[in-house]
């Protein structure tokens, strides 16, 4: 039986909630209003739509591989899944599956890619990130799609816990974690993610077969940002062919800051949601603070290279 | 005509040996290009001994024991398992058919538990709805059955819930063993298992290879390391020009007795019959 000490999260997996908590704690002092309530609760509403994207990229980059088109494939879901609604006038429940459904074929194609044609993940979701940036602007001719049936934001309501509003979204995003960390940890398949991205040929050669693992980390991370559309949507009201600009460099520096290794096989899924939310919180806590919106790009570029380069050093230190 | 094969015409020599042959290759051919890197080798495995193949670089030893593993495909030539003709077209088909190989490389995932490793792709399900509707693992009993598995082998790890990247390369090396051993149910081939580690390591890992072989299973062992050869092969393979040139006995023969078999400096048809096994 393993001791007590094994059983302890280590101190490096510790580190993210650390950041979070410190950072919390400067927002606090610097501004009377981020400690509230009501402020938190909108930092989970701005989060929930990255934090569903970190879901699908956690589970490419512990796999080793990446998806710089999370975000664009996200917008061209939320297009997709808002105009059919408004030029055939479909049910919201068919509108939405029709954009889960883009944004699905998408992880398919993504996945082919690299397991058919064996292309680097990062030159192929490249590709794709332009493509699906096309054809979104194509297919909405650029405009925002608005005046949606009400069935479509349903997620954006908010129910009362205490004093805080409390959106559905973010009661989704975060049963969504629960989900996909229990499945990651406890089953066949979700083991069999972290062997591909420990040591793929070995894992071949023990019967797994490979790619119909990647194929399917690809596909359900389509079906992640196909969500995370609807979230985006839910929360603004409207379908926007400009979303996901910046959630697609966020949903990285999420999964980096939540100490999932980029080399893959290691890392925690709740760990992408403690860096969502410490992306959330520098962006709100600098915003109240009057920080111009530009530093604030500064700030997230530093702090994933300084993830990446713990990510490295800890390696190094652990040989 | 080389010894060997009158010693395979003759039928007494069968006899000699009462063990069944577990593991057999005839004739196997295979050409890269211009290149023949197999020119009709053949190759016999006993129930419960240790066959150690040896062969200068270009001999035909890996691409011998790639045929064995399916890692290649022969162009001609046959495969037997338990008398059996198999092809295979795959390391997992071969490791299907109850083969299974310890790669030099050494094939762990290292991020990943000893318990882990060891049931990579053959885990243990819950029995109960979790386990049969949403494949969850019994990680208590798949623990408790390392423990217990790896205390059978006598691998002195202390704990089984530690990543494979926290041990030495020895040890790293032991749980590739295990695995393997856990799983064949007819042949373990390992590929140079001592070639990265030190005296103590390798003399460790050597003793694991004959535990593996006293509980039943055969093992077919690649090794450049003479000194490990002539310590733990019950007969010795010599691969030669793409071809067996002898199945040696250790016992009745030195280290450079075998490298002039290896080498070429004594010719297949001048080996003294004392030397060789049956």
């Amino acid at each position: 039986m393993p001791s007590w000490k094994e059983q302890l999260p280590s101190i490096g997996s510790l580190g993210p909630f650390m950041a979070l908590l410190i950072a919390c704690g400067f927002f606090s002092f610097q501004s009377e209003q981020f400690l509230t309530g009501a402020n938190f609760s909108l930092i989970l509403q701005q989060v929930m739509v990255v934090g569903l994207i970190a879901i699908g990229q956690t589970l490419i980059i512990l796999t080793a591989g990446i998806d710089l088109s999370c975000g664009m494939v996200m917008a061209l879901g939320g297009v997709v899944m808002t105009k059919v609604a408004q030029d055939y006038g479909l049910h919201p429940v068919i509108a939405i599956g029709i954009g889960f459904a883009v944004t699905a074929g998408f992880g398919l194609i993504n996945g082919l890619l690299v397991t058919r044609v064996k292309l680097p993940s990062f030159i192929v979701t490249l590709g794709t990130m332009n493509i699906a940036f096309a054809l979104t602007q194509l297919y909405s001719q650029s405009q925002t799609i608005t005046d949606l049936p009400a069935g479509m934001t349903l997620l954006g309501n908010t129910f009362s816990l205490g004093q805080t509003q409390i959106a559905y979204g973010t009661v989704l995003m975060l049963a969504m974690y629960a989900l996909s960390w229990l499945w990651l940890r406890d089953t066949a398949s979700g083991r069999h993610i972290y062997a591909v991205g420990n040591n793929p040929e070995a894992t071949r050669l023990t019967g797994i077969p490979t790619h119909r693992v990647l194929l399917m980390v690809y596909v359900l991370a389509g079906l992640c940002y196909g969500i995370a559309a609807l979230l985006s949507v839910s929360r603004t009201g409207v379908g926007d062919p400009n979303a996901g600009q910046t959630e697609n460099l966020d949903a990285i520096t999420a999964v980096v800051l939540g100490g999932t290794s980029l080399f893959g096989g290691r890392g925690i899924i709740i760990g992408s949601l403690i860096g969502a939310m410490i992306v959330g919180v520098f962006r709100n806590g600098l915003t109240l603070m009057g920080v111009s919106s530009v530093y604030q790009i500064l700030i997230t570029g530093i702090l994933v290279i300084l993830a990446v380069a713990t990510d490295q050093l800890s390696r190094k230190g652990g040989r | 005509m080389s010894p060997m094969t009158e010693l395979e015409a003759n039928p007494h020599s069968l006899t000699q040996d009462a063990r069944p042959l577990v593991l057999q290759a005839k004739g196997i051919v295979k050409r890269y290009g211009q290149v023949t890197a197999l020119d009709g080798a053949d190759f016999e495995l006993r129930a419960g001994e240790i066959m150690a193949v040896i062969g200068d670089n270009g001999a035909g030893k890996s691409s011998l024991i790639k045929a064995l593993s399916g890692a290649i495909e022969p162009d001609s030539g046959e495969i037997l398992l338990d008398g059996q003709a198999v092809q295979f077209k795959s390391p997992i088909d071969a490791r299907r058919a109850g083969i299974e190989t310890v790669y030099q490389d050494l094939a762990v995932a290292p991020a990943m538990t000893i318990a882990e490793n060891l049931f990579l792709g053959r885990e243990i399900r819950r029995d109960n709805l979790l386990g049969h509707w949403f494949g969850a693992l019994d990680k208590k009993r798949m623990l408790k059955d390392s423990i217990a598995y790896m205390q059978e082998l006598k691998i002195g790890i202390r704990s089984m819930s530690q990543a494979v990247e926290t041990l030495s390369g020895g040890q790293r090396q032991g749980v590739a063993v295990a695995r393997a051993a856990a799983f064949a149910r007819h042949v373990v081939i390992m590929d140079e298992p001592t070639a990265a580690l030190g005296v103590k390591e390798g003399n460790m890992v050597l003793e694991l290879i004959r535990n593996v072989r006293d509980r039943g299973l055969p093992v077919v062992l690649i090794s450049h390391n003479m000194p490990h050869v002539f310590e733990i092969a019950d007969r010795i393979h010599v691969a030669r020009l793409g071809r067996r040139a002898a199945i040696l006995n250790p016992k009745a023969i030195t280290m450079s007795d075998a490298v002039a078999v290896m080498t070429g400096a004594m010719k297949p048809e001048d080996i003294p019959a004392h030397w060789l096994a049956n």
